[in-house]
């Protein structure tokens, strides 16, 4: 039976995955900016803040309420670095993603089809949204791995 | 493209956001270092990590309002609040992970 923990990780990775598709939408039309494309750039600028915000909550949530029972199983399974390193760095790296995310509809009210330091700005801030989003999307499965090989009795012999 | 200037609201925002990363990072590494720190910070919301998120959004907010209406971005251009934005989040990634790679 599926449990409201168990929701509540789902749709922190969903709301993730779908906020880093989001700004990669913003990236492409931001390529090719024109006076047709401005209310769809905003529109994707809109969607990856939400998506973050709703994925910092789901995900908050889970960890301060959920996930220090994990921890204890990662680090006396054989990959305790699932925590050591990675959930470490994408606990804070995550925050720099989100912030990213907020700033994104703030950027794209600038009229980016003429305005060429806002497009190149736009670029860069849709791009680290979804390297440093793809990052922590990837430690997360590390985590979850790191969780898996510890509930396994063979894995570790 | 003919214009290459943000207004101040964006600009100020974006040079916020630059330095709001990189606090997250030197917050992290700071919590890592002292204990105390820490703890006080627990005792604000009951985890260190949720008071370290709602010190980045207020310090992203107060600092937006406030170099937006200094015109602090304005003042150093375009092109320069951009590229400070790239160098903070390669330096704060990079220090995140080079931190837990040796703690």
């Amino acid at each position: 039976m599926i449990q409201t923990i168990d929701i509540l990780l789902l749709a922190h990775a969903a709301f993730g995955v779908t906020g880093c598709l989001a700004a990669f939408w913003a990236f492409i039309e931001a390529l090719n900016a024109q006076p047709g494309n401005a209310s769809r750039i905003k529109t994707a600028a809109w969607i990856t803040a939400f998506c973050m915000a709703a994925s910092w909550i789901c995900g908050g949530y889970w960890y301060v309420h959920f996930y220090p029972a994990e921890k204890a199983l990662i680090l006396k399974g054989p990959w305790p670095l699932a925590h050591n390193f990675f959930m470490e760095t994408k606990e804070h790296l995550f925050f720099a993603t989100a912030i990213l995310a907020f700033l994104l509809p703030l950027i794209t009210r600038e009229k980016l089809y003429a305005n060429a330091a806002a497009r190149k700005l736009v670029l860069s801030a849709s791009a680290l949204i979804v390297i440093t989003g793809m990052a922590v999307e990837g430690a997360g499965a590390v985590i979850d791995h790191g969780v898996k090989v510890a509930l396994l009795p063979n894995h570790s012999k | 493209m003919t214009s290459g200037t943000l207004d101040k609201t964006t600009s100020g925002f974006v040079l916020a956001a630059a330095v709001t990363i990189l606090f997250n990072t030197a917050l992290a590494l700071a919590k890592d270092v002292s204990a105390s720190l820490t703890a006080g910070m627990k005792q604000l919301t009951g985890h260190h990590w949720t008071t370290h998120g709602i010190a980045d959004l207020i310090l992203f907010l107060v600092l937006g309002f406030i170099f937006s209406q200094t015109r602090l971005g304005s003042k150093l251009g375009a092109n320069a609040v951009t590229a400070i934005l790239i160098g903070s989040v390669i330096v704060a990634s990079l220090g995140l992970a080079i931190w837990y790679v040796f703690v």
